[in-house]
């Protein structure tokens, strides 16, 4: 990985995405922190991708570097640490039943895949689809359950569903800016993740390569001398 | 080679962190506006200025009760909400325009005192004197007991000797 990358690249871009993850649109902006699910979850999240070698920690933090390079490599591990939190923040209903259950299916989720260890290929198209999936729930069909009815037979049937679902569902409006945001947020944050410098792949038996384990690449040599 | 890793590595660490304590300082300070972003930056480095001659004409338009216009020009002398001194003029202009001797106008007072609350957060150890003595009040304490009075619902708002109390 090159020191423009680890130094500035990644730092920047998962700073980016911890700035606009709590950005939310309506009539003030308002910039949300992550609660602390979220900071559960991202440390859960950090563990999955060390798991499946999307990301080797001991190729940004050992003690064979200088320690210039490892301020950089502590400042990337913060921002991801911080840029998932945010991630999950901006995929998370602000409020009511669909908040605490997408909490807890993305716990879920996470659980299953560190159990799962797949390889880094599939956890990131597994984080993909999660994330996408969360998206497409919250900016979609939950702002389109939220949204204020214009005509009697819509106003009738959304105080029948906010009656039977006792109000829980609906969220506050949101303007729709903050779903591009959002959206924009996500594929930057996904993209972070695939810059990450990732742990080798080797394959220790089978063809089909479903037998892999993750080893950390050896540091290469620019790495190891002072700056 | 190694020299400029080396300055690569420095300059994003520094960049980083710069970048960290912006947004740190971005969600504390929740600003609405890129004009709040700069006055914020400048306030926190000590530069801010409102501008006078906008300053002067709110000031001659709220002594003389045109508060829309005074607020207008006092929001463009001090369009990042940073100086406490304008803040308490606009929030006196609320007090002022939704004060009246049968009821008070509960949006403004709202308005006036979450102005005023941003502005004592804004002031040195919260605290706000105006030397203005066209002013029945002339600290941020007294203003904000009195917008709080009036936003109150309780047995003295049927007091019927209310309507010989004077506006301050």
């Amino acid at each position: 990985m090159t020191a423009v990358r680890e130094a500035i690249a990644l730092p920047l871009l998962f700073l980016t995405v911890t700035l606009l993850g709590g950005l939310r649109i309506a009539d003030r902006a308002a910039l949300a922190p992550p609660p602390l699910f979220a900071l559960v979850l991202s440390v859960l999240l950090l563990g999955l991708l060390v798991r499946c070698g999307a990301f080797a920690p001991l190729r940004l933090l050992h003690r064979s570097r200088p320690l210039l390079a490892n301020v950089n490599g502590l400042i990337v591990v913060g921002a991801l640490f911080l840029a998932s939190a945010q991630a999950f923040n901006v995929a998370t209903p602000e409020s009511g039943l669909p908040r605490a259950l997408f909490n807890l299916v993305f716990l879920v989720l996470l659980a299953n895949t560190i159990a799962a260890a797949p390889d880094r290929l599939r956890m990131l198209r597994s984080l993909l689809v999660i994330f996408g999936s969360a998206f497409v729930v919250k900016f979609i069909v939950l702002a389109a359950l939220s949204q204020p009815a214009e005509t009697p037979a819509t106003r009738a049937l959304r105080i029948l569903f906010e009656g039977i679902t006792l109000g829980s569902v609906t969220q506050d409006v949101l303007h729709p800016a903050t779903g591009y945001v959002a959206f924009f947020t996500l594929i930057l944050y996904l993209f972070g993740l695939v810059l990450l410098p990732a742990a080798d792949q080797t394959v220790s038996g089978g063809h089909d390569g479903r037998h892999r384990h993750s080893q950390p690449r050896a540091l290469p040599a620019r790495d190891l001398v002072d700056p | 080679m190694r020299n400029r890793e080396g300055t690569v590595r420095a300059a994003g660490a520094g960049l980083a962190i710069g970048y960290a304590v912006f947004i740190g300082w971005l969600y504390i300070r929740q600003p609405q506006s890129v004009a709040e972003v700069r006055g914020g930056l400048s306030a926190s480095f000590g530069t801010y200025r409102v501008d006078p001659q906008a300053f002067e004409e709110g000031l001659v338009f709220f002594r003389r009760d045109e508060f829309p216009a005074a607020r207008a020009a006092l929001e463009r002398a001090d369009p990042a909400q940073q100086d406490p001194r304008t803040q308490f003029y606009i929030a006196y202009s609320y007090y002022r325009q939704g004060w009246g001797r049968l009821y008070q106008d509960d949006a403004l007072f709202a308005q006036g005192l979450e102005t005023l609350t941003r502005a004592m957060a804004r002031a040195p150890r919260g605290r706000i004197v105006v030397d203005d003595e066209n002013l029945g009040m002339r600290s941020a304490d007294e203003l904000k007991a009195e917008l709080e009075a009036g936003l109150r619902r309780d047995a003295s708002d049927f007091n019927p000797l209310r309507i010989f109390r004077q506006r301050k």
